[in-house]
């Protein structure tokens, strides 16, 4: 072989060829050699998967402007008003504003009261006026805002929040994602299902934005519980919406809550937080 | 004098259409008062043909043969793609708003969206505005009248050949950036999506109707 590449280099370009078939021919009685250790090694898993979910509720209402953005919106909007030409209200208003001036001045020649509108564009203003004053607005900063009350969906209606579970994984108790091992037969997708059914019991309805996993976080075992088929665990995050519904009240108020991406590091360990990080994308 | 122009006309080699034009700016100095009052059609002696930058700015040769189409031809639908396994076919982004610069600029974020994904939009149009009167009962009599005027505009964008794996970071992206106001929809393109867009024509109808 040694002998072959000497020879063949000057050449250049072309080696690539009568290379390959040498290597194919002396690499053949290899691969036979260690063909029972490689079939064995790949029959047993060694790792674990989990799917994992990550039910989001999408905000309601949209964030607040910052300083900048308030004060270019409204000159924005300043410029938009003073270049725009009158609506047909504006215009009948002002037609209507020097058909009366008129009539006062002329008060004392005519007394017709013929062609006027019975409605006025000013009465039309001001009942309009009297129906937006009348008009409440829901909170934006809401109850469950003011007493921090993790575990209702009614927090921080402007951003996205997550739903962690507290479950005993080992002999810890850790704050995660909901997630449930995989079953032979099935797909990942469904296990995350799975997993979503038997949090909730069928209260919640979500939805999938599609099959493929948006998140992988793998990590091993403590050596001690390390077995010949399992290392480790590979933990693949599925995203989903939240349509409808919520977790049944009554049970377990202390093992689940509903977070913002910002509260999310008091929760997860740091390993697991850098990779839920990394597919989560508002602020 | 003539000679030598009929030198420049004929295109000669370099050394002649130098000399040729030396000459010619001579002439050209004494002729000019007559030159300038006809046209330049009229003249005979026009340098740029023999130039060798003669042709400079033509271009339609390059371009691919279009053939002219007649009008009753032109609107025929596109193909529309099925999606294989991995890859959807043609979506319709649907954006329906009350407010027609909300639902026109988020129109074209979603289309400078895709195009800065690399996904492929086939066409970025508007649906026909539906207006809505709405009418409430007046609280004294029992007569209706026109309380408002509501204008309904939607846009669409299509696209094609969304991956399967890419589809639920584009859906978020375009959700969480979606405006208030606006209604968003993502459907399959289908033949009733294009008819809907063209015009019924009553009096064909009614003519084939006749017909069959």
């Amino acid at each position: 072989m040694a002998l072959w590449c000497g020879a063949l280099w000057p050449m250049g370009g072309k080696m690539a060829a009568p290379m390959q078939r040498a290597l194919c021919g002396a690499a053949v009685p290899w691969r036979w050699a260690l063909g029972p250790r490689w079939l064995a090694a790949a029959a047993a898993p060694r790792w674990r998967l989990v799917g994992a979910l990550c039910l989001q509720r999408p905000p309601s209402i949209t964030q607040a402007l910052s300083p900048e953005q308030e004060e270019m919106a409204q000159l924005v909007h300043q410029i938009e008003v003073e270049k725009s030409n009158f609506s047909d209200h504006e215009i009948r208003r002002l037609a209507e504003e020097e058909q009366l001036r008129k009539m006062k001045d002329n008060i004392q020649d005519e007394e017709a009261d013929s062609g006027q509108a019975i409605v006025l564009a000013q009465d039309l203003e001001d009942a309009w006026e009297q129906k937006f004053q009348q008009f409440k607005a829901g909170p934006r900063i809401t109850d469950a805002d003011k007493c921090n009350d993790r575990t209702s969906l009614n927090r921080k209606l402007d951003r996205n929040l997550m739903l962690l579970v507290k479950e005993k994984v080992g002999n810890q108790e850790l704050w995660l994602l909901p997630q449930a091992e995989w079953q032979a037969g099935e797909t990942l997708r469904s296990t995350a299902e799975r997993a979503l059914a038997t949090l909730s019991g069928n209260c919640i309805q979500a939805k999938f934005l599609g099959n493929a996993p948006c998140g992988l976080y793998k990590y091993k075992f403590p050596r001690a519980l390390r077995t010949e088929g399992s290392v480790g665990a590979k933990i693949f995050f599925f995203k989903a919406l939240l349509q409808s519904g919520d977790l049944p009240q009554a049970e377990r108020k202390e093992d689940y809550v509903w977070v913002s991406r910002g509260e999310l590091g008091d929760y997860l360990k740091p390993d697991y937080l850098t990779q839920v990080n990394r597919f989560l994308m508002d602020q | 004098m003539r000679a030598a122009l009929g030198k420049v006309l004929c295109l000669g080699k370099e050394m002649f259409l130098k000399r040729a034009f030396a000459l010619s700016r001579v002439t050209a100095a004494r002729e000019s008062p007559t030159c300038a009052v006809g046209s330049t059609l009229l003249s005979c002696n026009r340098h740029y043909r023999s130039q060798p930058t003669h042709g400079i700015g033509r271009f339609r040769h390059l371009l691919p043969l279009e053939l002219s189409k007649r009008k009753r031809d032109r609107i025929r639908m596109k193909e529309i793609s099925a999606g294989s396994d991995h890859a959807y076919g043609d979506l319709n982004i649907q954006m329906t708003a009350y407010d027609m610069c909300l639902v026109e600029h988020f129109a074209q974020y979603v289309h400078k969206l895709c195009n800065r994904f690399s996904i492929r939009v086939i066409e970025s149009y508007a649906m026909p505005t539906k207006t809505t009167e709405v009418m409430v009962m007046q609280e004294q009599g029992s007569r209706l009248y026109l309380d408002a005027v509501l204008t309904t505009h939607q846009r669409v964008v299509q696209i094609s050949g969304l991956s399967s794996t890419f589809a639920p970071v584009l859906l978020e992206v375009i959700q969480s950036n979606q405006p208030e106001g606006v209604h968003l929809s993502v459907k399959e393109h289908t033949e009733a999506d294009f008819k809907v867009r063209l015009k019924a024509r009553p009096e064909l109808e009614e003519l084939m109707a006749q017909m069959s």
